[in-house]
């Protein structure tokens, strides 16, 4: 068994101004439903929630092999559990390149503050894959 | 230099959040290279498609179509962009 680990950062005032300048279809093109409402309506606190599941999508492109297939931001979905936990649901491209790499498990955390968001991904890799931490 | 390249310049000064000015990159200088982050590629993609009232089509959602301003022109083209007044 091989762990990969992801990690990525990201400023909730960036993520503020794209739901200033673009509004729906900023959220809509990048986020799931079930992450929308995940994050509630108000913008303000929305955007620390989205923040930190934008920085998961990035912290899980950074486990999987993207060379030459980069999966949609919606193929990769934050959900919380029911203990109340986030964890990583994989679809589509993302889930095949998952398949592929025999990535068996993703386990997220997520966190925020001093208005940066931050997301950490640790993924379970059956040996034999090919793919690599970066 | 066009219109279109005037107006992906344009776009990437005012979303592309880049720490160098996008007058001194060359049109196949990569952006990521000079700073793009994914977070801000996503606005520099919303932003284009309101100045060239186009949707990029999600096979067009990939890294490699926002490398650089040259990238940037052909996915353009490829979905038949022509500048649209204000």
């Amino acid at each position: 068994m091989k762990i990969l680990v992801g990690i990525d950062v990201q400023p909730v005032d960036e993520v503020e101004a794209s739901i200033r300048n673009f509004g729906g279809r900023y959220s809509r093109r990048l986020f799931t439903d079930h992450e929308l409402e995940s994050c509630g309506e108000n913008p303000l606190t929305a955007a620390t929630g989205l923040a930190a599941r934008f920085a998961a999508k990035e912290a899980v492109l950074k486990i999987l092999d993207t060379r030459e297939t980069v999966p949609s931001w919606k193929a990769i979905e934050v959900r919380r559990a029911e203990g109340g936990q986030p964890e990583i649901v994989l679809s589509g491209e993302a889930s095949e390149l998952a398949r592929q790499q025999r990535v068996e498990q993703m386990s997220l955390s997520l966190s925020h503050g001093g208005g940066i968001a931050t997301a950490v991904v640790v993924a379970q890799v059956a040996e034999g894959q090919s793919g690599a931490s970066r | 230099m066009s219109d279109v390249d005037e107006t992906i310049r344009h776009v990437l000064e005012e979303h592309g959040r880049l720490p160098v000015s996008v007058a001194t990159l060359d049109d196949d200088e990569d952006l990521y290279e000079n700073g793009l982050t994914s977070h801000a590629s996503v606005n520099v993609m919303l932003a284009l498609e309101d100045a060239f009232a186009l949707e990029f089509p999600d096979a067009l959602l990939r890294k490699g179509t926002f490398e650089s301003v040259g990238a940037i022109r052909r996915a353009l083209e490829s979905l038949g962009a022509v500048v649209t007044p204000g």
